[in-house]
């Protein structure tokens, strides 16, 4: 299996902490990784230097089939290469109907030129209803987001992202502060769509990992300490102090 | 009755020589001494003295180096010289308004007897002798013992110094003992070698004596010596001292100039203007024509040109001198600047002084525009330091904050009404202004701000309210126009170090108040509890209220805290600017460039903002001084591109305290 | 424009609004002989309305978009000064060339020129033209720069500030810093525009010298309340569709916005750039009507002055802009134009035309405060609750 993101010795420092230490990571399509560690363990550092927003200070973060480095582009030039991030806390136009945040999302030009122009298509507005019905919205289309639940806004967040047509799907702390439904929902979600693309949780939950049922990546002070399944990596010394303390 | 025949005699002799004493003082033997015989030998010069002739007895007397002959001028001068008819003695008078008058020998002061007033002649020197008089009696003022009457003789030689001055000066030196005297005769000596010594290796050497001299007199004694004239001739004549030779069409002399000197020099025809053309055809308009062309047509320069050019040829107008003629005649002449001064030496050594001078005064003047740079930063940063503090903490603009300042000061206004003694009020003036600015800023932050925490472009728009209602408020309570508010005696003048570098008081203070708050702060910020929380608030306010930290007492004292250095920066600025309601909206936008350009939430971000803008504002003023306005300009200008490179400042936080 | 009308109830209301309006004034102007209305009334009525157009783009890029410029009254003003070149120098050749036609000879092109120049610059000591004068002749230049200028100043700033990622109070401020640069510049007497002078004279139309000031605020008012007209429609489109979900999103969440794909810094350029072409173009018209233009109107606190009318009318709707500038507007020109009663408090009598601004300063924290909505959230309470 080729890897459709490979990050190799990378390394950030703000203000003189190291925050990202050497890290490599390879992640093939399709594929479902978790990624767990303690605070501060550099999980959502990762995150943004995959996505852009942060310059690491070393290493190579290359992308699919051509390895295009990465670390040239802006955030906007990554998500359309086919990276699509959720963040940690849920993130959906509050002021716009359900419809119109999955339409904004939905894989086309994004211009602003092309897009002053542009009407939705039949098609589109399918597309929509299939996204919604997908993460159990059908009922809220014409639903302000602002409204929902915070697990509707998740999915909602969820199902923008998978509007997007992703390669590569980021997926910070989805399960928190939903309920065990909810949870049970987002799981399907994410399970179904590792089948065709890459998606990588960060999750603090093992309980959740669990249910994700898939290889994990054990990140500690910035590098990796971990890989493999996850009773693999539960059951490996140095995982235990870094979770338990010494 | 022999006795004035013999006189006159003498005295037609002694002229003579005189005069050629003039000429070559020091190859004159001493005359006879006995001040009464040499102003016998003088008589008729004495009694009918004239500007023109009074100085052959002044040198005769000078030459005798007879003691009495100081006294003796000064009572002449003030018109106390008398001479009695019978005799033509000349005697002084106990007391003018006696009678008999009692008479006193010039030379010992020994009484002589008594006459009538009519037997006496007062002498009276017109202002043209007090004059000559006058300075004859510098030289002996210049030695006299009271170091007074030496100063005031060498400022009148100062003021208008003279050839002949130059070796009285000289003598002088030889005995003066007073540094003070010591040091202005030297510089006198000096300025008048360069002006009036007959050698030229002297006067060069004067003025390259005055190398790295940065007073202004320094350069006033030498660019005289660079004056030039800018002459035309048709070949560079061969003696003159010729300071450059100008190429006509070069932007130190315009082509037109060029012309118009040759013109002036009548070495080439006028020109004519386009305005002359016209007024030539005007006057030879016949019957709706000039030259045979209709008048109608001639609504183009070329059509001017031809009826002109007809004009001429029918001898009605002068002809115009063509393009390639005025050519060939600038062509057939140089242009050149000529030194008045015709030594080539002295000219030479002054142009090199002065440039050496100048590079001195150029150092010495970037040490002042630092020195102001470093005042305007300090200003800068008493403005804007409350202002980062809350923008920091609470991440909300304050556009308030200039009315603060202008509350501070007018504060300072109203104490001054109060409190006239100037020293105390300023000093009741600052913490009363802290107060008030500070309870002015905890109550906007009650009633206002923290209610819009979560819209911070609204609060920027809702203290723009209070803003300008404040302004209205005070413009309706104190009037419009700039009321005064005065600093004491003690903080008026500056500190002079040269003629090219000095600094205030008042900026003095302003910079010691400016440290004292950065210190103050970093104390505050870096020792205290307060400013243990006031960090934590700045960096992660949920962490912090998580903690126990109450962020609604942090940000109302933080605000207070704020407001209150505007404040006080208020009573600072005020002391120097003009009280008015504007006086905020004047610092406001700097205020804002101080922090966006140092980078929030960090004292030194805006100790670095304020340094830099202060310096790049003098800076910018320094290249180009007549135009503030400008200045102002460039400056927005440059901050609006610094935020290019480092969009959060000079001093910015980094990492996740930054936020998205 | 149909589908339009249908998602946007309040675009065929303003239009219908702004037609009564027009016919309203138009009957009872002077220009029609009524003269209920006073000229310099109904040119009021007509500066208004080009205000509300510079409200409406303001509410674009900051009620929309996220942005609060504090520069668009600038862009507003730059409009005015672009348009005025063209009035002035066409109106003085026509002046110049009229009383030199009694000179013994006809002018030369050179020396109308000078004259020309003399009579502007004069006040400034220039006699010749400076270079940014030069297509002021031709009134096609002129109105292609009341565009450009805007369009190409708020393009290089606009550009330069969001490509560094400038945002939030920010922007702001380095906005207003460029509106204050942009003002002392022209204060400058050396800079062209002839200092604090400004431009004057600018309601005399050159080639329309016959028609009375009466009739030509009619027209005018007709020309504004079409450019409203236009701009409404066209702000209403743009926000309808996709594009106004994209900048609203930006204003909401700019970061979701960019990890969606979209390049967010085009959007605002867009957006910055397009207001400040519609605030050009307002300040084209507003000019001719006031007749006299100078650095002082594009101050920043003119611009603040904007948003103050957005915040009051209440952004995101567009009929809030317009609402805000109305009337905001409109009680100002009252309140200090002297005709408000003075109160009478015994001890104290309050003067309007001081105590405008300070009731104006607190009513904007009262707003801010208590009707985050402005006055547009009044009307949509009212709306939503007459169908019922």
């Amino acid at each position: 299996m080729r890897s459709l993101l490979e990050v190799s010795g990378v390394s950030v420092t703000f203000d003189g902490f190291r925050a990202i230490n050497n890290l490599s990571f390879q992640i093939g399509e399709p594929e479902l990784r978790a990624v767990i560690g303690p605070n501060g363990a550099g999980k959502t550092t990762f995150m943004d230097i995959v996505t852009g927003k942060t310059r690491p200070d070393e290493g190579k973060v290359l992308w699919g089939e051509t390895s295009v480095s990465l670390l040239g582009m802006s955030e906007a030039q990554i998500a359309r290469a086919g990276i699509g991030r959720k963040f940690q806390r849920p993130t959906v136009f509050e002021d716009q109907t359900v419809a119109d945040n999955l339409m904004v999302a939905l894989k086309k030009d994004r211009g602003p030129f092309q897009v002053l122009f542009f009407r939705p298509s039949p098609a589109d507005h399918a597309r929509v209803e299939d996204l919604a019905a997908e993460i159990g919205l059908s009922a809220h289309l014409q639903t302000q987001a602002g409204i929902l639940s915070h697990g509707q806004k998740q999915w909602l967040e969820i199902g923008m992202l998978l509007a997007q047509e992703p390669r590569l799907l980021l997926v910070d702390e989805p399960a928190a502060g939903m309920s065990q439904p909810e949870r049970d929902h987002t799981t399907e979600l994410l399970k179904e769509a590792a089948k065709t693309r890459a998606v990588v949780v960060v999750e603090h939950d093992m309980d959740f990992v669990r249910k994700l049922d898939c290889k994990v990546t054990v990140l500690h002070e910035g590098s990796v300490l971990a890989e493999g399944s996850l009773d693999h990596v539960t059951s490996n010394q140095q995982v235990i102090d870094v979770y338990l303390g010494r | 009755m022999i006795r004035p025949i013999l006189a006159t005699l003498v005295a037609v002799f002694l002229c003579a020589t005189a005069a050629a004493a003039q000429t070559a003082p020091a190859a004159e033997p001493a005359a006879e001494s006995g001040l009464q015989s040499i102003l016998q030998e003088h008589h008729d010069l004495v009694e009918r003295a004239s500007r023109q002739t009074v100085q052959t007895v002044l040198d005769a007397l000078i030459d005798s180096e007879d003691e009495a002959v100081p006294a003796f001028l000064e009572r002449w001068q003030a018109r106390e010289l008398y001479m009695r008819n019978a005799d033509g003695l000349f005697v002084y008078v106990q007391n003018d308004r006696a009678d008999p008058l009692v008479l006193l020998d010039i030379e010992t002061g020994a009484e002589l007897g008594t006459a009538g007033s009519r037997d006496l002649t007062a002498l009276r020197p017109n202002r043209g002798v007090q004059t000559v008089i006058g300075a004859a009696l510098v030289q002996f003022q210049l030695l006299a013992d009271d170091p007074a009457t030496r100063a005031t003789a060498l400022q009148a030689i100062e003021r208008a110094p003279e050839p002949g001055q130059l070796h009285m000066i000289g003598r002088m030196l030889d005995e003066e003992t007073d540094p003070a005297l010591r040091d202005q005769a030297e510089w006198l000596l000096t300025r008048m070698t360069i002006a009036f010594a007959e050698d030229e290796a002297q006067r060069v050497a004067a003025i390259e004596s005055l190398a790295g001299d940065v007073r202004v007199q320094a350069r006033a004694a030498l660019n005289p010596l660079l004056l030039t004239d800018r002459r035309v001739a048709e070949a560079l004549p061969r003696d003159a001292n010729i300071a450059r030779v100008l190429e006509p069409g070069s932007a130190a002399l315009p082509r037109a100039d060029a012309y118009a000197m040759l013109v002036a020099a009548g070495l080439a025809p006028q020109e004519v203007t386009a305005q002359m053309r016209r007024d030539a055809l005007i006057a030879n308009i016949t019957n709706g024509t000039v030259a045979g062309i209709q008048v109608h047509q001639l609504g183009t320069e070329a059509a001017r040109a031809r009826a002109y050019a007809a004009l001429a040829a029918a001898g009605a107008v002068p002809p115009a001198p063509t393009e390639a003629e005025q050519t060939a005649a600038l062509a057939a002449h140089v242009f050149y600047d000529e030194y008045r001064e015709p030594s080539t030496a002295v000219t030479a050594a002054a142009a090199e002084t002065v440039a050496a001078i100048n590079t001195h005064v150029g150092l010495l003047e970037a040490i002042d525009l630092s020195l102001d740079g470093i005042s305007l930063a300090s200003i800068y940063f008493l403005a804007a330091i409350g202002l980062a503090i809350t923008f920091g903490v609470m991440g909300v603009i304050n556009m308030a904050h200039g009315e603060f300042i202008m509350m501070g000061a007018y504060t300072g206004y109203v104490v001054q009404l109060f409190i006239p003694d100037y020293t105390v009020s300023i000093l009741v003036a600052l913490p009363l202004a802290f107060a008030v600015t500070f309870g002015a800023g905890v109550a906007m932050e009650r009633l206002v701000i923290r209610w819009l925490y979560s819209r911070p472009l609204e609060t920027l728009l809702a203290t723009f309210g209070i803003s300008i209602a404040l302004q209205q408020i005070v413009r309706q309570v104190f009037g419009a126009q700039a009321r005064p508010f005065t600093a004491p005696d003690w903080l008026s003048g500056s500190l002079v170090f040269n003629d090219v570098v000095a600094i205030s008081y008042i900026r003095i203070a302003i910079f010691g108040l400016g440290v004292l708050f950065f210190v103050l702060l970093w104390l505050i910020l870096n020792k205290t509890r307060l400013g243990l929380e006031v960090r934590a608030v700045t960096q992660n306010p949920s962490m912090a209220s998580s903690m126990g930290i109450n962020p609604d007492r942090i940000n109302m004292l933080t605000f207070g805290l704020g407001s209150g250095i505007a404040g006080i920066a208020g009573v600072a600025i005020g002391l120097f600017a003009q009280v008015t309601p504007e006086l905020g909206t004047h610092y406001i936008v700097q205020s804002f460039m101080t922090v966006v350009v140092g980078g929030v939430g960090n004292i030194f971000g805006t100790l670095a903002g304020a340094t830099l803008i202060g310096f790049l504002q003098k800076g910018i003023e320094w290249l180009n001084p007549s135009n503030t306005l400008a200045a102002q300009t460039y400056m927005i200008l440059f901050v609006i591109l610094f935020i290019q490179f480092r969009p959060r400042g000079i001093v910015a936080l980094k990492g996740r305290a930054a936020g998205a | 424009m149909i589908a339009l009308f249908r998602q946007n109830r309040s675009v065929p209301v303003m239009l219908a609004v702004l037609v009564i309006f027009a016919a309203f004034v138009t009957l009872l102007s002077e220009g029609a002989g009524t003269g209920a209305l006073s000229t310099s009334l109904v040119k009021t009525l007509g500066m208004t309305t080009c205000l509300a157009i510079v409200a409406l783009a303001m509410d674009m890029v900051w009620g929309y978009a996220g942005i609060l410029s504090l520069g668009h009254m600038a862009f507003f003003a730059l409009g005015g000064y672009m348009i005025g070149m063209w009035l002035m120098v066409a109106r003085t050749e026509g002046v110049i060339a009229a009383s030199l036609a009694q000179a013994p000879l006809p002018p030369t092109p050179q020396e109308l020129t000078d004259a020309v120049a003399v009579q502007i610059f004069g006040v400034v000591g220039g006699n010749s033209f400076p270079w940014m004068w030069a297509f002021s002749h031709s009134l096609i230049a002129q109105l292609l720069l009341v565009v450009l200028v805007p369009g190409l100043l708020a393009l290089v700033f606009g550009w330069l500030a969001f490509r560094s990622r400038v945002t939030g109070v920010y922007l702001s401020i380095l906005t207003q810093a460029m509106t204050l640069a942009l003002s002392l510049y022209l204060f400058q007497n050396d800079t062209g525009l002839r200092g604090n002078n400004g431009l004057s004279g600018l309601q005399n139309i050159p080639g329309a010298e016959s028609v009375p000031q009466s009739l030509m605020s009619v027209w005018f008012l007709w020309a504004s309340v079409a450019a409203l007209a236009l701009a409404y429609v066209f702000a209403a489109w743009v926000m309808a569709g996709k594009f106004g979900n994209v900048t609203r999103g930006i204003r909401d969440d700019e970061a979701r916005v960019r990890f969606l794909g979209y390049p967010v810094e085009g959007y605002k350029l867009f957006v910055f750039t397009g207001t400040a072409i519609m605030a050009g173009i307002a300040g084209a018209l507003y000019y001719p009507q006031a007749g006299i233009i100078n650095p002082d109107e594009m101050a920043p606190i003119a611009s603040i002055y904007l948003a103050v009318w957005v915040a009051i009318g209440g952004r995101g709707r567009l009929y809030g802009a317009v609402i805000g500038a109305v009337v905001v507007s409109l009680l100002s020109t009252w309140f200090t134009g002297g005709r408000a009663p003075d109160i009478n408090l015994g001890f104290y009598t309050i003067q309007w035309v001081d105590w405008w601004t300070v009731l104006l300063g607190l009513g904007f924290v009262l707003v801010t405060l208590f009707a985050p909505k402005g006055l547009g959230g009044l009307i949509d309470l009212l709306a939503r609750r007459t169908p019922q």
